[in-house]
């Protein structure tokens, strides 16, 4: 690594160095201290409360140790919604990737229409998970909504059809929304990567006699490496927080059925009026994303060749 | 940067003069919630006319719809910032009154003020015998029928419950029609089930515990199935929340719904050409209906209860009072109110006036919401064919009563 700085500091050099490390550490500070305030300090409330009995309208009462967690390890439902949760993101983050990774290798390109393409591609973007998910319900749950009218326009199918009436299907259409809204953000991030691979490695590659599927497999995907792991970190704690298309396509409903741990955080708190165990709940919920993201960090600190 | 410390300190200390300077007026915060796009230009009005009367009092009014209201009440509790004056349902009442939050009003309220009001009203709003809020709203539920549909069928509007799932079947015979609404998702699906469970003469709590399990119980889950494998309901109910199915009834595709009076102005604004009769719920041993009640709570924590008290006794001016239920189309809550002719006369209100007489309301015990969810959860297994009535119901009792018994 080339830097320009000799090995000893002069003490003029000290100095300026002195000087940079307090410039830098006031540039820093604002953004700490926003952080600890925002998140710290909810954090450690919640805390407080996941130790204490709560009342219905947040009386925080005794102290009751870990009696919280022992009654969230006992509920009955909890293990199903758990499991749920884990597909629910596995595979939104998944088909996230699978999609999103295609379209900006095609994105990257120039093309008729590259511009059309890529605003089409990234608009949903703009629009708010909860309106779209609004759309969504309107477009699945009506007899006479988009999807219905559509499918019977073709010919698919003779009479309108409850998409929203059977639990797998109603989790089917919630997860494929949840990838439909997470596409555009992910090709973002693996657009800028791309755009960040020299074309010379490419063009070298070729030389040697590389095809189009070694190119991609040897030189473009190493090096996005590090995006992806980004949109992997992003999604993960995105979608295992995501709230509004399960709450307002079905609820988690009927009878739990398409519950994840976030909605059903929600009905403990709100509906069960249980908020101590929902603060409990959610904070095995961060530890649990904590950890994940840490490990992934890990895999990003990874260099990109080893 | 001194100047600049100097202009924070004065603006400091003129920020905390101009409060200091005020001490003697009075800013009540005020919560409801969203009855109708006109609960809040009402409210609005009502206590600007108090602000004109006593110009040292400002009241801020908080509108918020029903489905964030409780979530929004809890948090508000939970940060020190309990809303001075609110309007909450009656169930609600018992939690906080558990945790102290509430006043009792037997020591303002004079004994002619509470004559004002319809005494069965009082009663819900008691805990342990003190008042903790006044009737602010009244409903009662009834059926109404798409007369039309009925005419088609060639069915006469039920009078029992064996009328109605003959009628409901006849009516789904029809093409692209459905006999009843039966709602299985999101709010009252566990009160759409209440009304059978009263109507086959079962109780919701008995003696401490969860009646669910009793034989009129399981008879009235029976009796939802049949209307379900019968096709006499909207397919897959569990897909439908209340609202959807009076979407449909609007659209003149369903038969017979049971509703809140509120549905009556919709269907006028609507469905103008959908011809309707509003009638009681169907009887089998004797009549029932569900009530429903809001109340007017003063914070036991508010610092200005003595203005709050005043205006909480202004908005029962006849007038107001008079105005609100008719527009939002519910009951009266005070005797001067019932006494109104239009309450008997209207035949779109006076099915929904006359149950009354006999409506039953939710328990109101601590932690209701939660008996509440148990219920709904289980009539959605059911509803979905996972579990047989026997099965769920008992399933239901057995979870109920592990609640109840954990207090």
């Amino acid at each position: 690594m080339r830097r320009g700085k000799s090995t000893t500091c002069l003490p003029a050099d000290n100095d300026r160095h002195l000087r940079n490390r307090q410039m830098l550490f006031l540039l820093v500070a604002p953004s700490a201290a926003a952080a600890l305030l925002i998140t710290l300090v909810p954090v450690l409330l919640l805390v407080r409360m996941s130790l204490s009995s709560v009342s219905r309208f947040g009386r925080v009462g005794d102290y009751v140790g870990l009696r919280n967690f022992t009654r969230l390890a006992t509920d009955p439902l909890l293990p199903d919604i758990a499991l749920r949760t884990v597909i629910w993101t596995g595979s939104v983050v998944a088909g996230t990737l699978l999609i999103a990774l295609p379209t900006a290798l095609v994105l990257n390109r120039r093309f008729f229409g590259h511009g059309l393409a890529q605003f089409l591609v990234l608009a949903p973007w703009a629009i708010s998970v909860t309106s779209m998910s609004v759309v969504w319900r309107r477009v699945l749950s009506d007899e006479a909504g988009l999807l219905n009218r559509l499918a019977m326009a073709s010919g698919l199918i003779e009479r309108p059809i409850i998409w929203l009436g059977s639990i797998p299907a109603s989790f089917g259409f919630e997860i494929m929304v949840a990838i439909l809204v997470s596409v555009p953000f992910s090709t973002v991030i693996l657009l800028a990567g791309l755009s960040s691979i020299p074309t010379d490695l490419s063009e070298a590659a070729r030389l040697d006699g590389a095809g189009a599927r070694a190119r991609l497999r040897f030189v473009t995907l190493p090096l996005l490496r590090p995006f992806i792991c980004v949109v992997l970190i992003f999604n993960v704690a995105y979608v295992t927080n995501s709230f509004p298309i399960i709450w307002i396509l079905t609820q988690g409903g009927p009878a739990n059925g398409t519950d994840i741990l976030v909605t059903y955080l929600y009905k403990l708190a709100f509906t069960l009026g249980r908020l101590d165990e929902a603060a409990a709940l959610s904070i095995v919920m961060l530890c649990v994303l904590g950890a994940l993201t840490v490990l992934m960090l890990r895999m990003l600190e990874r260099p990109a060749y080893a | 940067m001194a100047r600049l410390v100097g202009l924070l300190l004065a603006w400091a200390c003129m920020s905390f003069s101009s409060g200091a300077g005020s001490a003697s007026a009075a800013d009540l915060r005020f919560t409801a919630g969203e009855y109708s796009g006109f609960t809040r230009p009402f409210l609005e009005r009502v206590a600007r006319d108090y602000e004109a009367l006593h110009p040292d009092i400002h009241i801020q009014i908080e509108v918020i719809p029903w489905d964030s209201y409780l979530q929004k009440l809890t948090t508000d509790i939970s940060s020190g910032d309990q809303p001075d004056i609110a309007i909450v349902p009656t169930m609600w009442v018992s939690d906080l009154a558990a945790d102290g939050l509430l006043e009792p009003l037997d020591p303002l309220a004079t004994p002619e003020f509470k004559s004002k009001f319809i005494p069965a009203f009082l009663v819900p709003a008691s805990v342990n015998g003190q008042l903790l809020g006044l009737p602010a709203a009244a409903s009662a539920r009834a059926m109404v029928v798409n007369t039309d549909l009925l005419q088609k069928a060639g069915v006469k509007a039920p009078k029992t419950w064996d009328d109605l799932l003959t009628a409901a079947k006849a009516i789904s015979a029809l093409p692209n029609a459905y006999g009843f609404g039966l709602p299985g998702k999101e709010v009252e699906v566990d009160t759409y089930f209440y009304y059978a469970l009263w109507g086959f003469g079962g109780e919701i709590l008995k003696n401490g515990k969860s009646g669910l399990s009793s034989p009129e119980a399981i008879r009235a889950a029976t009796f939802y199935m049949s209307l379900i494998n019968d096709k006499a309901t909207e397919p897959s109910p569990t897909a439908h929340s209340r609202e959807d199915v009076f979407k449909l009834f609007k659209e003149g595709r369903i038969g017979i719904v049971f509703t809140y009076p509120m549905l009556v102005p919709q269907l006028k604004a609507e469905a103008p050409n959908l011809r309707y009769a509003v009638l009681p719920l169907p009887v089998e041993t004797q009549p029932i209906t569900l009530g429903v009640t809001d109340v007017l709570t003063l914070s036991s924590s508010s610092k200005n209860q003595k203005a709050a008290w005043d205006f909480m006794q202004f908005l029962y001016d006849a007038k107001y009072r008079a105005e609100f239920d008719r527009a939002e189309g519910l009951l009266p809550v005070t005797a001067e109110g019932a006494a109104d002719s239009y309450y008997r006369d209207n035949p779109d209100i006076a099915a929904f006036a006359a149950g009354l007489a006999y409506a039953r309301f939710a328990p109101t015990i601590k932690g209701w919401s939660e008996l509440s969810e148990i219920t709904l959860r289980s009539l959605q297994t059911m509803y979905l064919g996972q579990k047989t009535p026997t099965e769920a119901m008992t399933d239901a009792a057995r979870q109920i009563d592990d609640v109840l018994a954990r207090r």
